[in-house]
């Protein structure tokens, strides 16, 4: 791997006296595809929404690349100038758009000439194998090829940085075991970083190189995920069913 | 007999549901007192001079000069009230569904008061205020607003300061509903001013536009203002015709256009919010937040402006015309009758109106055919039926011989007529606040045992409490304040307060006008107040 990509700090975020995030540092690698694992409410997904800008950390700094994005209170960078493709959890398709409609409005905020647009947007759509939905507007669509969508939306402005906040969570097994696979083979042919942000240990192990696992606000291990790392998670589910 | 044929033999007769009779029911009344006379004033405007049928009437629209005149003003009072309410109302809702702006709650509700005030009694305080012998005239020593304030101009203008509300509540419901996601999404590509223009303002612009149809049918309905501000619409000359001319068939013939645009508009609102019309709630995750900067300081006195000119100055105005409390009490006295009527009338049929609408709300939220959407749609064109359009086909319908006519003769014609116009949207309100409650609770009820009537008794009803205490306060409200249905059906010798308000204009001290309509103001006023205190929530709802 090569050398940081993505950075935490210390990064500590309150609402109010509840703590979500307990001075966080983490690291992530130019190209690498890290898990964020963890139980409902543990902090993961304000973790991704600080790196997005969509938060602002009470302290603690968030680097992107070798630029300081937010530091203690306030975001040097606005989230559209970070560079970074976000998929929700819900997808947040824009239900009035059509897809390539959707498309182009990420291209025209990117300044991206007009000529330009039209070739881009075929190119992603076939890359996510939805050429035919372009017209479509997502209501249209079934749970796997909104999905699809989604990650068109995230990819064609050519981000350096992508963040999946439990994006197959609501997609039966067979759809997403398949959904998965593709996605790891596109992560690993773009060459893009990754956070993904899951509850779900074998989505984790599926599609990332590293794990790192959350509790209460807090990093609670990282490791490699191969065969050792099954053995670990594994253990760690032991671990949760003593203590229910 | 064949196999089959004896098996239908065999059938044994099932005895309809109880849940199937009382819907029935309610649905049998519905039609009968708010569908009916739109479909006798639809039939009359089918029907030529000798009885049969003919389009004579809506060629007669398009040729003749004075019905294109008519046609015309109507349609630019409507137009041009839609128009100004959405410019007034529509940031205002964004403004409170985003802003941080200062007690927002008290803001809201006040706000929404100048929806309930009847606009004849915003009319009657812009007459105290630019009339001739107004107060601007009395300060400067002469005429200074008299042409203007009675003017098509003056109109519009009195009607959107009473009509904005609806477009700044359908902007702020929709504003709420829009999930923040989708907004988030865009502002990782884009500006926040573009995400505006091109997220936000799409997906709330459904909403905005049937307001501004529900605010075009309102402004194309009214016959208060049009009538005070001497502005010749369809609505007063409907009235003139039937109560100065005693001429019937004019009247109807002058309410068919009304009827048609009003249907238009009716059609128009469902197919652009659809569903939508009976779902509430809000995103689960909030929209984002509008930060004002600098421009907090101009958006709060933006809104002290608009409830300046809606609220205090008609208030205030009225008061000053009033001059001495003492003028209040002796106006109670005079008008003690209309007064107690008015309270009876508009008590009486509230309940009647929930009574009936809680059936329909519940039966629209359960329904499961594709029945609802035109269900949805007979709702929203009824509502969209202008009073005295209501009011005529009442009169074709019930003026008849037999029980009809007594029912006609009596104090029971105003509720038909309440009934006949507040049902609709009623049911609309009840029908978004039983479609929150979970089938599952009824389902409970039935497997423990429970019929269908006791488990609407004991399990639904409780839940729709709040609903059912929000829409009373709604019926009464309008009911209280009807006007143009109430002025022709109204039995001889019996009056309400507003026609008392609208016949006493013409000749009466203005301090006694005035002294009337404030109490009638006050007596609306209060229980929204109520409503804003102890039915948190509730507000939100309406």
């Amino acid at each position: 791997m090569s050398e940081s990509f993505l950075r935490l700090i210390d990064v500590t975020k309150r609402y109010g006296e509840r703590v979500i995030l307990d001075s966080v540092s983490l690291e992530v690698a130019a190209g690498e595809f890290v898990a964020l694992l963890g139980p409902s409410g543990c902090g993961k997904t304000t973790a991704l929404r600080l790196i997005a800008g969509l938060e602002t950390p009470d302290a603690g700094e968030v680097w992107i690349e070798d630029k300081r994005v937010a530091t203690g209170g306030h975001n040097l960078a606005p989230p559209r100038a970070r560079c970074i493709g976000f998929v929700f959890q819900d997808l947040a398709l824009w239900p009035h758009l059509t897809i390539a409609g959707s498309l182009d409005f990420v291209l025209t905020c990117a300044k991206v000439p007009k000529r330009e647009r039209a070739g881009r947007i075929t190119e992603v759509l076939r890359l996510m194998r939805i050429e035919r939905f372009a017209g479509s507007h997502p209501g249209q669509l079934s749970g796997g090829e909104q999905q699809r969508a989604a990650l068109a939306r995230a990819l064609i402005g050519r981000p350096r940085l992508l963040l999946l906040d439990e994006p197959m969570s609501s997609l039966d097994a067979d759809l997403k075991t398949d959904l998965l696979k593709e996605l790891t083979g596109l992560q690993r042919s773009l060459g893009i970083t990754a956070l993904y942000v899951t509850h779900d240990q074998s989505e984790a192990r599926t599609v990332a190189h590293r794990i790192i696992s959350m509790r209460e606000g807090r990093i609670e291990q990282a490791w490699v995920a191969d065969e050792t790392a099954n053995e670990f998670v594994t253990q760690l589910e032991h671990k949760k069913t003593e203590l229910v | 007999m064949s196999t089959a044929a004896t098996a239908i033999a065999r059938r044994p007769f099932i005895w309809p549901s109880a849940r199937a009779i009382v819907l029935s029911i309610a649905a049998i009344l519905f039609v009968a007192l708010c569908v009916l006379p739109t479909l006798y004033m639809l039939g009359v405007s089918l029907a030529g001079a000798d009885g049969g049928f003919s389009l004579d009437n809506y060629r007669h629209l398009l040729t003749d000069a004075r019905q294109r005149d008519l046609l015309l003003s109507s349609s630019l009072l409507g137009i041009g009230t839609a128009a100004l309410a959405t410019i007034i109302g529509a940031p205002l809702g964004l403004l409170l569904a985003r802003a941080d702006l200062p007690a927002k709650r008290f803001l809201r509700l006040a706000l929404v008061v100048p929806l309930v005030i009847p606009p004849y009694i915003l009319g009657l305080a812009w007459i105290y205020i630019g009339g001739s012998a107004g107060l601007l005239a009395r300060v400067y020593g002469r005429d200074l607003l008299s042409s203007w304030t009675y003017s098509l101009t003056g109109a519009v203008i009195t009607l959107s300061l009473g009509f904005f509300p609806l477009a700044m509540l359908a902007t702020e419901a929709a504003a709420r509903r829009v999930s923040a996601h989708l907004e988030e999404a865009a502002l990782l590509v884009g500006p926040p001013h573009r995400v505006l223009r091109r997220i936000t303002l799409p997906l709330i612009a459904p909403s905005i536009a049937a307001s501004i149809f529900i605010i075009f049918v309102l402004a194309l309905s009214e016959f208060g203002v049009p009538g005070l501000l001497r502005v010749p619409v369809f609505t007063t000359e409907v009235f003139t015709a039937f109560a100065a001319l005693y001429d019937f068939g004019a009247a109807t013939a002058l309410a068919v256009p009304l009827l048609v645009l009003a249907l238009t508009a009716g059609i128009a609102v469902k197919l652009l919010i659809g569903e939508r019309m009976i779902t509430t709630g809000r995103s689960t995750h909030a929209g984002l937040p509008l930060l004002l900067g600098g421009w907090r300081a101009l958006a709060i006195g933006a809104v002290g402006l608009v409830l300046f000119l809606s609220l205090g100055l008609p208030l205030t105005v009225l008061a000053v015309e009033v001059g001495r409390i003492e003028r209040i009490v002796s106006a109670i006295k005079t008008s003690s009758e209309a007064i107690a009527n008015s309270l009876l009338l508009a008590t009486i049929g509230a309940t009647l109106i929930i009574a009936l609408a809680v059936l329909l709300g519940y039966g629209r939220a359960r329904a499961r055919t594709r029945l609802r959407g035109l269900v949805d749609l007979v709702f929203i064109v009824v509502f969209a039926v202008p009073s005295t359009v209501v009011g005529i086909g009442l009169i074709g319908l019930w003026n008849r011989p037999g029980l009809p006519g007594e029912i006609y003769k009596s104090m029971a014609i105003i509720l038909i007529a309440y009934l006949a116009r507040f049902v609709p949207v009623a049911a609309l309100i009840l029908a978004a606040s039983a479609r929150q409650l979970p089938v599952s609770s009824e389902e409970a009820a039935e497997v423990a045992g429970a019929g269908w009537l006791r488990s609407f008794a004991r399990i639904v009803l409780p839940q729709l409490r709040n609903g059912l205490a929000a829409a009373w306060v709604v019926a009464f409200i309008f009911a209280f304040g009807e006007l143009g249905a109430t002025v022709l059906v109204s039995p001889p010798g019996e009056s309400t307060l507003p026609v008392r308000i609208y016949t006493m204009i013409a000749n009466t001290p203005s301090s006694e006008v005035a002294a009337l309509a404030l109490m009638q103001a006050s007596i609306i006023i209060i229980p929204l107040a109520l409503l804003g205190v102890f039915g948190r929530g509730q507000v939100d709802r309406l």
